[in-house]
């Protein structure tokens, strides 16, 4: 499937900010399934300093620096990407869970997707005990992994509430999980403290939707705006497979990654130290046009 | 007088009996080894040696030396601050004042040790963040380092400037009950107690200057000349100094970053002092920004850069790891070495160790199991009883380990089932570690006929320094001491002592001292580099002291005229009372209290900003931000002033009142006497002293204003007294006061120091000898006021003077006050990150 995607997000201070410094990571790369046609990021007004470049996940990031008095800040993304429909996985036929805890520790790969550096806490997500304790239902001895972690998805699909008025861009995931509430970022959190608790390897994904669905199918939740999902490592031979809580599905050819990392902070699209004396709001639109349906590549 | 041979041999038969007082009572802990008696059940020689000098001083001097060591460490304000305590409460640092004793080869096969693995933790920290080999090879796991908070994955791929991760590294040691050495755990993050151990050094040998020199001691300013000279190297540009780094005043160890910064002759910086531009990192200076090559880091990493590290931290520099990629930068230790004080690597450093240098570990580690390996955690889980389970990868292991290590035996039948099932789910997270008991050593107990020395569990803490030529170890070091005589880990968290550490050396030692190390021969009186944050801080330390001085000059005056019962007393208190409202010193709740009530409340009262106490506690804590460049004896005269206004008052009468303002108007002329003499006239002074004369100014310009204008005797009495003019007055004038040459002496007689004018004159010349800020040959907007404001009074007429001109006078001081701040400090504001200095 071959997309256009526009991403604008546009900040406005209620006063002028003097000075900010950011890391934005608006610019999709390639990821295994993954083409980038082309892709471009428009920053009005024009930075003082701005460096492209990768971080340590691979993600795209754009350093910039603005020395100079501004009250709106635009960060426009346009790109053109395809994304393949990926072979249907059997669930059942992945390692069982164990097998997966005991090879991901084992793993002697140190590079940027190696399991081993989505086993641990991070900054947002802690290793929590009551999460765990709702994820280990999933979990009976010997399940094959991908099974397991799938009818996890549908689980919180089930049981959580989507409702921005739940929480918001700082929420932990144990507030969201005690609410049962939130939205795409809290649910990819929630189920990734539940599989590490259990030593399980899980990646925060951020990324698109397509806007309008195919024809027949029912429009996904989080499509006008960056969604969020989890991808589970599956063993060597599968790899890293995507799974969307939000929406309790598979994350394949309606996904298109922006970022990766460990938590929303390692993937967040914009980071920064802005000073600013006064509020500011934010604005996001985003569009997913699918172009054409076979030409994935 | 010579001493007869039979006085000689009673003297040493009472010392004798000193001697075996002292260590009657001694009896090591059954299974420990201990310092002082060796295996065999005697006391080791040079211990020995130790206890005869010690008894041949005799009880009364012993006690006279320890407390001379003691009030050193009071006065060079030694402090540790105790986290979570109140108010972040400093407690007086306690020194054990037995020296730790190390002999010659014990010590060269430590330093052997240390050096090695000084050399290992590098080659680890230098893979790990470079080829990844091994983890590849299978060496050190890769979850080991992955998990590691400290693993700082935006430094991945970073060469550090000079090529070495770690400078500075401390490992802290001791004795197991085999009598050998064991390494208990590897401090590469921004390692603490080196100063403190030079402050324990210089309290003991100069209490006990003759054993110290007859015990041949190792010297240890070779050991930091050693580490200073590498860093310096490493200064490309020397537009600055070398900078220490810190965490800011709030920190535990603040205290030895200042000492540090001062003995290193490093600049003392907070985050905010630095910043990136362009991928370089630049000091605010109040010369604008200058590049800083080198900093000594004493903040931890993950703090250091809130862009792309701890986005929550407030104390960093955006930017600084973007820097240190581009190689613009040398930090030691590097940003993400504290990775390897992971204590799942211990267990791995016997092979990492062969692989990496071809050696066996000189010193091992406490034994240490992984429970990320199937086999090592069953281990643990089995003999669980006898272990430590501690933290495998950072300080804590949150819900389950808060506080870092436990001893397994002692868990509640509960938490071990919790903490089984986690290491089963997740055993990344722990170690087991065999439970090593520390070998005691002597602390002195008791006083005079009765003291004695007992057993103590020790720890070690010793310091490696990379220096240009190689790795060099610092001969001596840290003890710390539990004050349990059965306690197994000793920090300084939960009490206990600290010791100097003497190694002792066959051959007499040389004397070294840093300030004669050959890098500094160069003569230099080029002012050194002064940051804005420091400049800022002198200001209003000068204009903090001042106005405290200010206030207790009314308050001593309004006490004063209650003793005197003048016949116009209560008429000019209530004057002197208008003064201090004018000054913003008297909140509005106290509008209903008499005079004398708000001037008690003002000598004693914390509510409200502008009282005596408040102002002398705003004065110490701008000294302590600047420390580093405040002389022992300032520094302990500013503290002495805020711990002196904070005692009650014993009643509240005039005459305490009279005596306390006294006492405390001493102690700041001994501050305003040593600023003066001892105080180099650099850039510093500058802003300490245009600060003061500010204040000073305000003060009597205000004074002027409310008791020198009625022309009232009792009025121009007390503002004589303020200015503290009255014998000039009285030797010029034989008569009553009189409005004009009142006024003219304390406004407009430029000789007379406490005169409006001389203040006046005297910013004029601070200003215009601070770093230019204009074009060349205009005068910047405060040069332009002071300059003005100096002119109009040499020249006014003291009988025109009005209320309105002395207003005018006040808002002149004020606006160059707030121009000397927008010209040099505006770095505090966050909009001057655009002020390029270009």
């Amino acid at each position: 499937m071959l997309y256009d995607i526009r991403q604008t997000t546009r900040y406005s201070y209620a006063s002028p900010v003097p000075f900010s410094r950011q890391v934005l990571r608006l610019l999709p790369v390639a990821r295994e399934g993954q083409r980038v046609i082309a892709a471009d990021l428009v920053i009005t007004p024009e930075p003082t300093e701005r460096q492209d470049g990768f971080d340590f996940f691979g993600n795209h990031i754009t350093t910039v620096a603005f020395a100079f008095p501004h009250e709106e800040l635009t960060l426009e993304t346009r790109a053109r990407v395809a994304v393949a429909a990926g072979d249907r996985r059997d669930g059942e036929a992945t390692p069982s869970w164990e097998q997966i805890r005991r090879q991901a520790v084992a793993e002697a790969d140190l590079g940027p997707l190696s399991p081993v550096h989505f086993l641990f806490a991070s900054r947002i997500i802690a290793i929590d005990e009551a999460i765990a304790a709702y994820a280990v239902a999933s979990f009976p001895a010997g399940r094959p992994i991908l099974a397991a972690a799938f009818d996890l998805t549908c689980r919180i699909k089930a049981d959580f509430a989507y409702d921005p008025e739940a929480t918001d861009v700082t929420t932990l995931p144990a507030d969201a999980f005690a609410k049962r509430a939130g939205v795409c970022q809290d649910f990819a959190h929630v189920m990734i403290a539940g599989l590490r608790t259990l030593g399980l390897p899980a990646a925060y994904v951020s990324g698109f939707l397509r806007t309008l669905p195919p024809p027949g199918q029912p429009r996904l939740e989080g499509a006008d705006a960056t969604h969020a999902w989890v991808a589970v490592w599956c063993g060597r031979e599968t790899g890293w497979i995507g799974l969307d809580p939000t929406n309790g599905v598979v994350a394949a050819e309606d996904h298109v990654v922006l970022a990766l990392g460990r938590d929303y902070p390692d993937a967040a699209p914009v980071d920064g130290i802005i000073v600013i004396s006064g509020d500011h709001q934010m604005d996001v639109e985003v569009d997913v046009l699918a172009i054409s349906g076979s030409d994935a590549g | 007088m010579p001493v007869t041979r039979k006085e000689t041999l009673r003297r040493s038969k009472v010392a004798a009996d000193r001697a075996e007082r002292l260590i009657a009572n001694y009896r090591p802990l059954p299974g420990i080894a201990d310092e002082f008696i060796g295996p065999a059940g005697s006391i080791r020689p040079h211990w020995m040696r130790f206890v005869e000098s010690m008894a041949e001083l005799g009880p009364s001097e012993v006690q006279h030396r320890f407390g001379q060591a003691d009030r050193h460490l009071a006065d060079s304000g030694v402090v540790f601050r105790v986290y979570g305590a109140e108010n972040g409460d400093e407690r007086p640092w306690p020194l054990s004042h037995v020296p730790f004793l190390i002999e010659p080869r014990e010590w060269a096969h430590l330093e052997a040790g240390l050096i090695q693995r000084a050399k290992l933790l590098d080659a680890i920290l230098g893979d790990a963040y470079g080829q990844g080999r091994l983890a590849a090879d299978g060496a050190l796991p890769a979850a080991i380092i992955a998990g590691s908070p400290e693993y700082l994955r935006p430094l991945v791929g970073a060469e550090p400037v000079g090529g070495h991760h770690l400078r500075f590294y401390a490992v802290d040691v001791g004795r197991g009950p085999d009598g050998r050495w064991w390494v208990v755990s590897d401090r590469t993050q921004a390692p603490s107690g080196a100063g403190y151990a030079l402050e324990n050094r210089i309290a003991l040998s100069r209490a006990l200057p003759d054993l110290y020199r007859s015990f041949n001691v190792e010297r240890l300013a070779g050991f930091f000349q050693a580490f200073r000279t590498g860093l310096n190297r490493l200064n490309r540009h020397e537009e600055t100094r070398v900078a220490l780094l810190t965490p800011g005043p709030l920190n535990e160890t603040y205290f030895e970053h200042a000492y540090l910064a001062r003995y290193l002759g490093f600049v003392l910086v907070e985050g905010e002092d630095l910043t990136v531009r362009d991928d370089t990192v630049y000091m605010r200076t109040i010369s604008g920004l200058k590049r800083a090559d080198v900093l000594l880091r004493r903040l931890d990493a993950d703090f250091a850069d809130p862009l792309e590290l701890n986005p929550a931290s407030r104390l960093g520099v955006p930017g600084l790891a973007g820097a240190v990629r581009q190689r613009n930068v040398a930090i030691a230790n590097a940003l993400g070495s504290g990775l390897v004080e992971a204590r799942a690597i211990l267990g791995f450093l016997p092979g990492l160790a062969r692989r990496i240098l071809g050696e066996d570990l000189i010193l091992p580690n406490v034994a240490t199991w992984w429970c990320g390996q199937t086999l090592e955690r069953d281990h643990v889980v089995a003999e669980l009883d006898r272990m430590v389970i501690a933290p495998a990868l950072g300080a804590s292991v949150p819900g389950l380990l808060d506080r870092g290590a436990v001893l397994g035996g002692t868990l509640d039948p509960q938490r071990k089932e919790a903490l089984i099932r986690a290491i089963g789910r997740r055993g990344t997270d722990f170690v087991g570690q065999e439970a090593v008991k520390l070998s005691t050593t002597p602390v002195w107990r008791g006083e005079g006929e009765s003291a004695r020395l007992e057993p103590r569990p020790s720890i070690l803490r010793l310091y490696v320094a990379r220096t240009n030529d190689g790795w060099t170890v610092m001969p001596g070091g840290f003890c710390r001491i539990s004050d349990q005589p059965d306690a197994r880990a000793v920090t300084l968290h939960q009490g206990g002592a600290s010791a100097d550490v003497w190694v002792l050396s066959d051959k007499p030692v040389t004397e070294t001292t840093l300030l004669a190390s050959p890098d500094k021969v160069a003569l230099q009186r080029r002012t050194q580099t002064l940051p804005s944050r420091a400049a800022e801080n002198l200001f209003w330390l000068g204009r903090y002291v001042e106005r405290t001085e200010a206030t207790l000059r009314i308050l001593r005056a309004i006490a004063g005229r209650h003793i005197g019962a003048e016949y116009d007393g209560e008429a000019v208190i209530a004057q002197l009372d208008a003064t201090l409202a004018a000054a913003g010193s008297i909140g509005e709740t106290d509008e209903d209290a008499t005079p004398t009530e708000r001037a008690i409340a003002m000598l004693t009262d914390r509510s409200d900003f502008n009282t005596v106490p408040r102002l002398a506690q705003a004065s110490r804590r701008a000294a302590s931000v600047i420390r580093d460049r405040l002389s022992p004896d300032a520094w302990r005269t500013v503290a002495d002033l805020e711990g002196l206004l904070n005692q009650p008052l014993e009643a509240e009468t005039d005459s305490d009142m009279l005596e306390r303002a006294n006492a405390a108007l001493r102690l700041i002329a001994a501050f305003s006497g040593l600023v003066q003499e001892n105080m180099v006239r650099q850039q510093g002074w500058r802003f300490l002293e245009a600060g003061r004369r500010i204040e000073r100014g305000l003060a009597i310009a205000r004074a002027t204003r409310f008791c020198g204008l009625s022309g009232k005797a009792g009025e121009l009495d007390a503002l004589l007294e303020l200015a503290d003019s009255q014998i000039t007055y009285r030797i010029r004038y034989v008569m009553l006061a009189a409005r004009v040459p009142v006024v003219d002496l304390v406004l407009l007689d430029g000789a007379n120091p406490r005169a409006l004018a001389f203040q006046a004159e005297r910013i004029r010349q601070v200003l215009a000898d601070m770093p230019a800020h204009a074009p060349a040959g205009l005068l910047a907007p405060a040069d332009r006021l002071a300059t003005r404001l100096a002119a109009e009074l040499s020249t006014a007429d003291a009988a025109a003077l009005d209320a309105g001109d002395l207003l005018g006078f006040e808002q002149t001081l004020m606006k160059i006050s707030d121009e000397v701040a927008l010209a040099y400090f505006t770095h505090r504001r966050a909009a001057d990150a655009l002020d390029g200095g270009e």
